[in-house]
């Protein structure tokens, strides 16, 4: 499932760019792409950019990278295939400085040979979010068409005030036109939705779905052991016992079926106990505890705080000294009920053994109370302290050491698509020791491509709107880390979209990077003076990003320009969103909620 | 208007893969469709209730009643658009129909003639490979065989089909990818919408690199064809992706069945060196008779066990119960093609391999495996001509066998062929 998201966001990097191709914005190469992209019409962003070679690698050439971000359910292999055996020929163009002396004479040798090189140096997104998704770039110019037309006719009747104030009637009027109008003859099918945003959209079918997979795993696990048992005693009732090897054998394999039956049936019930727990802790008690809540908005608050203060610091420091053995010891306690059950059993006989019922309730009702009191005094310390003065929330450190420069060709880049989807590319390197950072990296993305597919499915990543094709890759053998986005609006009220809208994710994406010194790429590209680093976490999802001025100034830092660009959407998320709930609003049938939409997407 | 392909998942992840694998297994193996088909003519009620005609009554009755259950089933895997086989009866069927016989009519004249040349070239490129290095039959020698016996299909203007517009005509790896490309949007006719999204997708890519190839040498077609313009593309492309790939997968499908009959084999086999290398190519009777067991290998793996029709209205069909099968409007129906060419009512010793067998009044079943009635595959007579050129090709060639030690030999892709490797012994 998540490789099928991965797998819609490609980067080819391709190292020793010797820069004697002419990647000017109106040279015959660029254009030949723009006209290939579009032919092919199923890559629906594309951009080229000049990565430079780390300070430690032996060739110093840039690397010549081609994201790509096409259509679901596209292999990357065929997408490759399709653009370079094109018989425009405009990938050979691109890429024939990599063949010095000119390469094969045959036109399908060089292809074989460039589609070699290219899917050696292809990687699909580690992780990635898509906003408009389940839409080919045909299918968004055709809604974009029939939003406008629906505009214009609407505005011809309102002129024309045949129906006054009547909003039904005005909506079915216009449904009455777009029927009738052979132009949109393919929007009489409802806008095709994948199953998270259609039959699995609800939190019911997310569920069921968990549980679908469960019961036919625990279905398998029964039959692996039931099976060779039910022949086995087919077998002795007909012909008397068998070997007894044989009889081992079957005894070993079930007796492994029903352990694994065992510990899926406990895992489950963990899973259902720390649900309940965070629900308990998180949801419940907050709701009806006043003072619980503050306490935990104000852990939040102090362990997000971008600064380090007295009170982030000691909110940290008492974090790890009761909060993290705390948590070790609920998550020892869930180990110990999956795998070794009889531990616990032994333990409640022995508990048993020793005191009476009385005595244990009275013991548990006695910690709560504890528990109540010692909160209730951390409370009321916090509340004095908070009165007493500004002193202990007062940062003891400088934020950013200096101020923030754009390298001017970023500027550029920006300036170019200040009315289009914009664009960024940021390059980074990997923490030592690499491989662990990049497990974490790889771990962290699958987790928020796997929220992002099942959860955001409506073009908004927690709550951050305007995400066209987000997407990270670890590149260099797990050196250096990409990231490529095509957003809306600014990359200001991008990256705070980010900070502000999903948090945790972002940091988790980031955390792991650092910005090494490097060179720039070509003349007229940035390069890192000064080596950075993410700004630092709390227990590993907090604070980063929320250092604003840190996390920013990183991220321009960072950022390389693009040197060519294709966009095949050419509109906003919510553009995208409103023409297609258009399409459905106005095609559906009639009702309150439709002839809404329809207002909606006229007016707006 | 282009805005169906590229429809996203409605499926719950892992469902699709589930029932794809299923599908493709069956294809792969005719015997357990065969199993499945037995039941489904014992019980032909069950058969009724399932919307499905197993008994060969039952599959002809259907297949001859095209308004009742139309072909249109087979426009949604149409990926290069719409053609002939995925058409209801009327104006542009005829038309398209009539072109599509002038078409295969020149076949008449250079088959099997052709054919026999193809092959006699490549018997001889092959001939000096030793044991120890092996080959894959389709895209070293069936592939090639049946692009040469078909090339008067797009007369002069074939090897600029195969070469694009701007290609070189002398570039035999563009000529291949040519071939690679029909091939998949041939298999999305075969693997159906149950297809992963992945191979919907990459026959979609083929699809539309196809139709871009034919708009570019439009002109050359009509110039071969002698025809006004304007049903060229979609015919040219109909006939570049239905005839080509289809022929080719069937030879590879008979040989994989003969490979599994080693004395068949040795017979054939027997009787080719009796008659030499000359006399194979002349010898009238020998021909017929490997003509026989190409249609017999066929018949124990036809490379369309399964067919689906619509049902465009409500109707009943003839299941061979006691009582017809209601069939909603709206509805789809499967037909059993594989079980109808073993029902023992219909052939006798159903299950045995007898390429020689009298099928006295149920001659037309023998050619099952390409449709029947009116919608029946009229190039069937010529893909016939084309294997059995190809199988007498291999029965004069060294043994062969299917290749050890070099992983798996036959190569799937999907519910299709993609690799067969095979050596001499």
């Amino acid at each position: 499932m998540l490789e099928m998201v991965r797998q819609q966001m490609i980067c080819i990097v391709v190292p020793g760019w010797d820069g004697t191709t002419d990647l000017s914005e109106s040279g015959s190469v660029c254009t030949g792409l723009d006209a290939l992209l579009k032919d092919v019409a199923v890559v629906q962003f594309a951009s080229i950019a000049l990565l430079p070679a780390r300070a430690d690698a032996k060739d110093p050439r840039p690397s010549l990278m081609l994201e790509l971000a096409i259509e679901e359910g596209i292999a990357p292999y065929d997408i490759v295939y399709r653009l370079v055996y094109h018989p425009s020929g405009a990938m050979w163009s691109l890429y024939s400085s990599f063949w010095p002396g000119g390469g094969p004479p045959l036109q399908s040798a060089r292809n074989d040979q460039l589609q070699g090189k290219l899917m050696e140096g292809l990687t699909i997104a580690e992780g990635g979010f898509i906003g408009a998704r389940d839409r080919t770039a045909r299918q968004i110019e055709k809604e974009q068409d029939l939003l406008q037309w629906t505009r214009d006719q609407a505005r011809a009747m309102k002129a024309a005030k045949l129906y006054g104030d009547d909003r039904a009637a005005f909506a079915l009027a216009l449904a009455q036109r777009a029927f009738k109008n052979p132009r949109f003859d393919w929007a009489l099918d409802p806008a095709p939705r994948s199953y998270w945003r259609e039959k699995g959209a609800s939190i019911g079918a997310k569920i069921g779905y968990v549980l679908a997979l469960f019961v036919l795993w625990l279905a398998a696990v029964w039959l692996i052991g039931a099976v060779p048992r039910g022949l086995l005693g087919v077998y002795t009732w007909l012909f008397g016992a068998p070997y007894s090897g044989v009889q081992a054998v079957v005894d070993a394999v079930s007796k492994v079926s029903g352990w694994v039956l065992g510990v899926s049936i406990r895992s489950l019930f963990a899973l259902l106990g720390l649900g309940v727990l965070a629900v308990f802790f998180l949801l419940a008690l907050p709701a009806v505890s006043k003072s619980w809540r503050r306490w935990l908005k104000s852990v939040g608050r102090e362990l997000d705080r971008p600064t380090e203060t007295w009170s982030s610091w000691s909110t940290y420091w008492v974090g790890w000294i009761v909060g993290v053995p705390t948590v070790l010891a609920v998550v020892a306690c869930a180990l110990v009920f999956i795998f070794c059950p009889g531990t616990i059993v032994d333990a409640y006989h022995a508990l048993t053994a020793k005191f009476l019922g009385w005595q244990i309730i009275a013991f548990i009702i006695l910690a709560i109370v504890a528990l109540i009191c010692v909160f209730g005094v951390l409370s009321r310390i916090d509340q004095q302290l908070a009165a007493a003065g500004n002193w202990f929330f007062h940062p003891y450190e400088d934020d950013v050491p200096r101020a923030q420069q754009v390298d001017t060709s970023i500027d550029h880049c920006e300036g170019l698509v200040v009315r289009e989807t914009a664009h960024m590319f940021s390059l980074t390197d990997i923490r030592s020791p690499n491989g662990w950072s990049a497990f974490w990296i790889r771990a962290s993305l699958r987790i928020v491509t796997l929220f992002g597919r099942v959860f955001f499915t409506e073009g908004r990543l927690g709550d951050a709107p305007g995400i066209h094709f987000g997407h990270w890759h670890i590149i260099e053998k797990g050196r250096r880390y990409l990231f490529c986005s095509n957003y809306d609006g600014s990359f200001g009220g991008y990256l705070d979209d980010f900070i502000n809208g999903a948090t945790i994710g972002t940091t988790l994406a980031w955390r792991w990077t650092t910005l090494k010194r490097r060179g720039s790429a070509a003349i007229g590209q940035p390069a890192v003076e000064e080596p950075r680093s993410f700004p630092p976490t709390r227990f590993i999802v907090f604070r980063g990003v929320k250092c604003e001025l840190k996390f920013k100034s990183y991220a321009r830092d960072s950022m390389l320009p693009h040197v060519f660009r294709f966009d095949a959407r050419k509109e906003t998320v919510d553009g995208i969103n409103l023409a297609t709930s258009l399409r459905d609003a106005l095609f559906g049938e009639r009702n309150d909620s439709n002839d809404d939409q329809i207002m909606r997407a006229i007016e707006s | 208007m282009k805005i169906t392909p590229g429809m996203p998942d409605a499926l719950p992840p892992g469902l699709r893969n589930l029932f794809y694998g299923i599908f493709c297994w069956a294809n792969r193996h005719p015997g357990a469709l065969r199993a499945v088909g037995v039941m489904l003519r014992r019980w032909p009620f069950v058969a009724g209730w399932l919307g499905m005609a197993a008994r060969a009554s039952a599959v002809k009755a259907v297949l001859t009643r095209p308004n009742s259950f139309s072909n249109t089933a087979h426009a949604a895997n149409l990926s290069a658009g719409d053609y002939l086989i995925g058409m209801d009866p009327g104006a542009t069927y005829t038309a398209d129909k009539i072109l599509l016989d002038d078409r295969l009519a020149v076949l008449k004249a250079t088959l099997p003639a052709a054919a026999d040349l193809a092959v006699q070239a490549y018997v001889k490129a092959l001939q000096p490979l030793g044991a120890d290095k092996s080959f894959d039959l389709i895209e070293d020698y069936l592939m090639w065989i049946v692009f040469r016996a078909m090339y008067p299909l797009f007369g002069p203007a074939t090897d600029r089909v195969a070469a694009g517009a701007t290609g070189s005509l002398n570039d035999p790896g563009l000529q291949r990818q040519y071939l690679l490309e029909i091939r998949y949007v041939a298999g999305q006719l075969l693997a159906g919408s149950s297809a992963t999204l992945r191979v919907q997708r990459r026959a979609e890519l083929n699809a539309d690199a196809l139709k871009s190839r034919i708009a570019g040498v439009r002109t050359d077609i009509q110039n071969a064809w002698s025809l006004p313009g304007h049903n060229i593309d979609r015919n040219a492309i109909g006939l570049a992706w239905i005839s080509h790939p289809v022929t080719v997968q069937s030879g590879a499908l008979a040989v994989q069945e003969l490979l599994g009959r080693p004395n068949v084999h040795k017979a054939l086999r027997e009787e080719a060196r009796r008659l030499g290398d000359p006399g194979v190519w002349q010898c009238a009777k020998f021909r017929a008779s490997v003509r026989d067991h190409v249609l017999e290998l066929m018949r124990f793996r036809p490379i369309f066990p399964l067919l689906a029709r619509d049902v465009p209205r409500a109707t009943e069909f003839e299941t061979g119960a006691r009582h017809n099968a209601t069939c909603p409007a709206g509805g789809k129906m499967a037909i059993w093609g594989i079980a109808a060419l073993f029902d023992p009512e219909a052939v006798e010793n159903s299950r045995q391999f007898c390429p020689a067998r009298n099928w006295g009044n149920q001659a037309d079943l023998r050619w099952m495996m390409f449709g029947y009635g009116t919608r029946q595959c009229p190039a069937m007579v010529y893909a016939v001509e084309i294997l059995t050129s190809a199988l007498i090709g291999l029965l004069i060639l060294p043994e062969l066998q299917l290749a050890r030690g070099e992983g798996k030999a036959i190569t799937y892709d999907g519910p299709l062929m993609s690799q067969m490797r095979v050596s001499f012994i």
